[in-house]
């Protein structure tokens, strides 16, 4: 009934030329469903053409009918009036199912346009985009419009067809008595177009209250145990009790602007009545209009009004509807920034990696990350990348993997320029396992073979038996078929770590590169984990972002990202001997592990 | 998707019992709403009034339009009087209705508002046990879309009351003026009705089933961004799309679905008033040449069918809100009636003052036992005494019952077997918020609320000085860093402010214990989050609030544990040995064996 659709941020609103945009770029992406799309438009005028004849037929019957005396003209009225109402109940359910069949499908052509552009990004696009506004593009956004395909867009069209055509037979029937429902008619527009204006400002009001208003009671929630051991629990209610009738003030600052708009609407509806009565009266009494033409005025009156408030209603969803489709057309014509190359070849089996000159200054920042790095890791070498946070060993090891592309230089692959690989040969050969096993909605199997989809069964098993974890998965109840649930809850984060091992041991890539885990684990699983890299790292080129010094000491080279470049390179013990930056880390950690 | 107390076939199935119990819980739920409805029955009442004198001026007008037609158009009566008379009903209608709507959105939006204060004030005294199984998205829902199904109805309440009287006015005049008539007129419209309820019930599932796709298409699309890194590094995004792709397809078919249950109900809903429209003019018509019937009530009746079409399809939907306002008002119930088990006792003893005793901060554990779930204990037959003043660390495996430990000495539990003393009180004989306010906690997991860094130093006790507040925070080595936040201590934090990092949040945790300047001060493994080579600091501020307060330290790196003047070894649910740290590491072979585990945990070189 009242507000659907939802508000528009005044930031959101688009001005006329954006608007015909997005309309003209809408009508092109659903001219594949435009013989539905036709279909609807034909129904909907059928309809309406249908609600509008019937005060006409009552007239004729009246008029010609009644008044005249002549019952086959009254018959003639009602028989039509019958065939009127069947046609319109008949294309009144078409019209349903055609325009939800255009809009459902228009808007799945869009989830996965956008999806599949979103997913075309390189990782710099989701560092820049926070993971929440994508998220809601793909799921607020996109619902918003359609709600308005459900609900809203049908009224919409067949209200403002409805206006046109309703003005139209008024003049048809008696210009006189239109020219006094127009003395009306302007109130309602303006009031409604007044409505539409205030009651978008309060509902954005309400919306933002509500959000305030569930972030304090998930506080209130989430912290009740702090809140009950420093015995702040009326502290709190008062707290909650102040944001809850901060929402309730603005509820009722939204109900005064419908209370007086829908007063309003009634009050021009009767006076109309009143006005048509009297007039009309006054001009039957001339013989001007007939006494049915009077009647027929009274009837489509509710015809002309309705729709004038349905419109102001649904304005709003339509505005939001477009302003979300603006947002999405951002995200589909966003060029992705790690492209495969037209001229693309296969990366070859093996090789080493070259990092040639390489700089790369993220999008966001001023300062370069990485600068003058140049360093060769040779066909089955370890290497570990250790510094403090944001030196850039990180930025590193995803230049060495083409995650990102460097700004300046180039990082070739058994002599091929990543850049010119194929994506398909890249994955094949050069892995990354990021830190924290981050599992997906599904089973442990599925989960491991996300990395090869083809893989049977007895692939994915035998990849997790090449790490030495099968057993460990298969000794759960329902083993390997364990559905994680919610982001792998129900392993723990070392298990978690020992699924993404899988995945990368089902690639079986010649490069492996590895982010290593920050946080800590129990101590038994540690060593399961450890002992599954192991077996994971035997044959393969290894690039380790590292963290503990057990893995770097196991590196044959280590290089200490500082600064921005590399500031040492050498084994343990040469680095050590050296006494510089890594000594110095070397040092520090030996003192964190005594009283 | 909630369990709703209401469920036709399964009442149906299990009879007797399970619908007793079901009926119960609804009357339940009924009597809440009515009890909270009372209080506002003046404002609800006067809605009410105004919604049926609405009515009679709505009513009024086709009466005044037909006496127009009748006595001023046909017969060339006093055609200006009778127009300003239905021009003064339009006033009283607008007014009116106007007066109602306000009334009836208001006093719904108060009982929503008052439901979901009290509801939150009941939560935040429920007990932890209740908290450890409830999960905070469902109580959310309790205190959120379930009182908007409230709400929802009972804005229904006075319009549904006036447009039952509208019902009845319009079906009485009707069968007035010509009960023949009536009778054809009406014959469809009992369908109105029946088609509302009918449509109400079909969609609601429908609706439900696209918001079920649309929850799993999101989950989706969650995984994918957060899991970028994954789908990234092993370049699998086409097995994301393809996953998208199904749920894409999914709500196209359900979405498609609940469009056909619209498009079999909507249009006839529509159209069915028509039907009544046609029969007037049809057997009316004849009627009126006749000589039966004027005109005038002719064109009434066409007025006044118009006019119930939506009080007759409010009714229908009223039946549907009402089962879903029950259920929910059941949902509601269940969380208000539910008793916190830890509570005050009536009569409490007081603390001995700080400024009488000499020394205050005993704690004695006395053989206690205690498990969460009813079969396995945490903790057996545990015994401890601290003295006044003392530091002690509490040193034990994942699971020993550490963190127990200190949950009971906040009577978060109560023990099952034994007591708690804190100087020589029983935990059970004290004020529970006396109790806690002499016990104060850093937890192992910081809780930033979303408020100023002043306000969550100062928590324990909101008007405390900023003199107090920032005594607290050099004391917790966290003016420091405050000073050179954006407002100092003015800057926001917590989920929506400035993002502090893991040592800078436990500084702030360790500042608010300061404030609320407890008996008993316990530290939760404060420093677990903490980068090592920052850890140090916190270890300062540590130090200096220990000094002559008691204090129990929960610790898993050597350096922490240090700290504490004694340290207590926990193991398989009670004390395994009780000395210094040198001490133990010479003559706990279990001791070193659990050290040693966490050693490997902090071995980070960044």
């Amino acid at each position: 009934m009242f507000q659907m659709g939802g508000g528009v941020a005044p930031e959101d609103q688009l001005d006329k030329s954006e608007t015909r945009r997005v309309m003209l770029r809408v009508m092109r992406m659903a001219a594949p469903f435009k013989r539905t799309a036709y279909a609807a438009v034909g129904c909907v005028v059928v309809t309406t053409s249908a609600t509008l004849t019937a005060p006409v037929l009552v007239r004729h019957g009246i008029d010609a009918g009644i008044r005249a005396r002549d019952l086959f003209q009254l018959n003639l009225s009602v028989g039509s009036y019958l065939v009127i109402t069947a046609l319109a109940y008949v294309f009144g359910r078409m019209q349903y199912v055609f325009l939800n069949r255009t809009g459902e499908s228009f808007l799945r052509e869009l989830r996965l346009k956008v999806f599949a552009a979103m997913q075309s990004q390189s990782l710099a696009y989701y560092d820049r985009n926070k993971a929440g506004v994508l998220v809601a593009r793909m799921t607020a956004d996109i619902e918003t419009m359609g709600e308005l395909i459900q609900w809203g867009l049908l009224q919409f069209l067949a209200s403002g067809f409805l206006v046109v055509l309703a003005l139209a037979v008024l003049f048809i029937l008696s210009w006189e008595l239109a020219l006094v429902v127009l003395i009306v008619f302007p109130v309602i527009v303006i009031a409604s177009v007044k409505f539409q204006r205030d009651s978008n400002t309060a509902y954005l009001t309400v919306r933002e209250r509500v959000g305030q208003n569930l972030g304090t009671l998930q506080e209130g929630i989430a912290a009740v145990r702090v809140i009950q051991a420093y015995a702040q629990e009326d502290h709190q209610i008062k707290r909650f009790e102040e944001s809850n009738r901060s929402l309730f003030d603005s509820h009722v600052r939204s109900i005064r602007i419908s209370t007086w708009y829908f007063g309003l609407v009634e009050l021009s509806g009767v006076v109309a009545t009143a006005l048509v009565v009297g007039i009309g009266g006054w001009l039957v009494h001339r013989d001007t209009v007939s006494l049915g033409t009077v009647v027929a005025f009274i009837l489509l009156l509710s015809s002309l009004f309705d729709p004038v408030q349905q419109l102001s209603q649904l304005y709003n969803g339509v505005q939001s509807a477009a302003a979300a489709l603006h947002k999405l057309f951002a995200i589909l014509d966003a060029t992705p920034e790690v492209d495969e190359a037209i001229d693309a070849v296969a990366l070859p089996n093996r090789g080493d990696i070259v990092v040639n000159g390489v700089g790369f200054t993220y999008a966001t920042g001023t300062t370069p990350a990485l600068q003058d790095i140049d360093f060769t890791v040779r066909d089955g070498e370890r290497i570990a990348l250790v510094g403090p946070t944001g030196a850039g060993k990180s930025t590193l090891a995803k230049l060495m993997s083409r995650l990102y592309d460097p700004t300046t230089g180039f990082v070739t692959y058994g002599g091929v320029d990543l850049r010119q690989g194929t994506h398909a040969s890249l994955r094949e050969r050069i892995v990354v396992v990021p830190q924290e096993g981050f599992l997906f909605n599904g089973t442990i199997r599925e989960n491991v073979r996300l990395a090869r989809i083809t893989a049977s069964d007895t692939e994915v098993e035998a990849a997790l038996e090449r790490l030495g974890v099968l057993a460990h998965f298969e000794r759960l109840p329902e083993g390997l078929d364990t559905e994680v649930r919610e982001r792998g809850t129900r392993l723990s984060a070392g298990e978690r770590q020992l699924v993404a091992l899988g995945r990368a041991a089902l690639i079986d890539p010649a490069v492996l590169v590895l982010d290593e885990a920050t946080s800590n684990l129990d101590p038994g699983t540690e060593a399961e984990v450890e002992a599954a890299l192991e077996r994971l790292m035997q044959g393969r080129t290894t690039i380790v972002v590292a963290h503990r010094l057990s893995t770097v000491q196991r590196a044959d080279r280590i290089v200490v990202v500082d600064q921005a470049r590399i500031a040492e390179a050498g084994t343990h013990n040469e680095l050590v001997a050296l006494g510089g930056k890594y000594a110095a880390l070397a040092r520090a950690w030996e003192k964190s592990h005594s009283v | 998707m909630t369990v709703t107390a209401v469920d036709p076939d399964a009442a149906a199935i299990s009879k007797g019992g399970a619908e007793e119990q079901a009926r119960a819980q609804r009357n339940l739920g009924w009597q809440l709403l009515w009890q909270v409805l009372m209080n506002q029955r003046r404002a609800l009442v006067l809605g009410v009034v105004i919604g049926i004198t609405w009515t009679a001026a709505k009513v009024a007008v086709p009466q005044l339009t037909k006496a127009a037609i009748n006595q001023g158009i046909e017969r060339n009566g006093a055609l200006l009087s009778w127009s300003l008379f239905i021009a003064a009903a339009g006033l009283a209608t607008g007014l009116l209705t106007a007066g109602r709507r306000y009334l009836a959105f208001r006093e719904s939006r108060w009982t929503e508002t008052l439901l979901r204060e009290r509801m939150f004030a009941h939560i935040q005294r429920l007990h932890v046990g209740y908290h450890d199984r409830a999960q905070t998205g469902q109580l959310m829902s309790r205190a959120s879309s379930d009182l908007q199904q409230v709400q929802q109805f009972v804005v229904m309440i006075p319009i549904t009351l006036s447009n039952v009287s509208q019902l009845f006015a319009v079906t009485l005049i009707l069968a007035f003026t010509d009960w023949r008539l009536a009778i054809v007129a009406l014959a469809p419209l009992p369908f109105i009705n029946v088609a509302s309820r009918r449509f109400s019930n079909r969609i609601h599932p429908a609706v439900l089933a696209v918001q079920n796709k649309q929850a799993q298409l999101a989950s989706v699309v969650e995984e994918s961004v957060s899991g970028v890194r994954v789908v990234k590094g092993l370049g699998t995004e086409s097995v994301q799309f393809n996953k998208l792709r199904k749920e894409a397809d999914g709500i196209r078919e359900v979405s498609l679905n609940a469009a056909s249950i619209r498009s079999r109900f909507l249009p006839a809903i529509d159209l069915l008033p028509s039907l009544g429209l046609i029969a007037v003019l049809g057997y009316g018509g004849h009627r009126v040449v006749n000589g039966d019937l004027s005109i005038g009530d002719l064109v009434a009746f066409n007025v006044y069918l118009t006019m119930l079409v939506w009080p007759l399809r409010n009714i229908g939907m009223m039946v549907a809100l009402g089962q879903r306002a029950a259920a929910a008002l059941v949902r509601v119930q269940e969380v208000l009636s539910t008793e916190p088990a830890v509570q005050s006792p009536e009569r409490s003893h007081a603390l001995p003052s700080r400024e009488m005793a000499t020394a205050v901060g005993a704690v004695s554990f006395d053989d206690v036992s205690f498990g969460y779930g009813e079969d396995h204990l945490i903790l057996r037959n545990f015994s401890l005494t601290i003295a006044p003043g003392e530091s002690v660390a509490l040193v034990g495996a994942t699971g020993a019952g550490k963190s127990t430990v200190v949950r009971l000495l906040l009577r978060f539990y109560d023990v099952v077997n034994g007591r708690i003393t804190l100087d020589g009180i029983d935990l059970r004989r004290l004020d529970v918020h006396e109790l806690r306010r002499n016990v104060g906690v850093v937890f192992e997991d910081t809780f930033l609320f979303n408020d100023t860094v002043r306000n969550n130093i100062a928590f324990a006790k909101p008007d405390a000085d900023q003199a107090t507040v920032e005594r607290a925070a050099r004391l917790a080595g966290a003016h420091e860093f405050i000073l050179q936040l954006p407002n100092g201590y003015n800057t926001p934090i917590g989920e929506r402010g400035f993002s502090l990092s893991g040592g800078q949040r436990q500084r702030v945790a360790i500042a608010r214990a300061i404030v609320a300047d407890p008996r008993v001060l316990v530290l939760d493994d404060a420093t677990s989050a903490v980068d090592p080579s920052k850890e140090h600091e916190i270890r300062d501020a540590m130090q200096t609030v220990m000094k002559g307060r008691t204090t129990i330290v929960i610790a898993h790196r050597p350096g922490t544990i240090a700290l504490a003047d004694r340290i207590v070894f926990i193991d398989h649910g009670g004390v395994a040995a009780v000395g210094q740290h040198r001490e133990l590491l010479e003559t706990s072979q279990r001791y070193r064996e659990v050290l040693a585990s966490f050693v490997d945990e902090s071995s980070v070189v960044d």
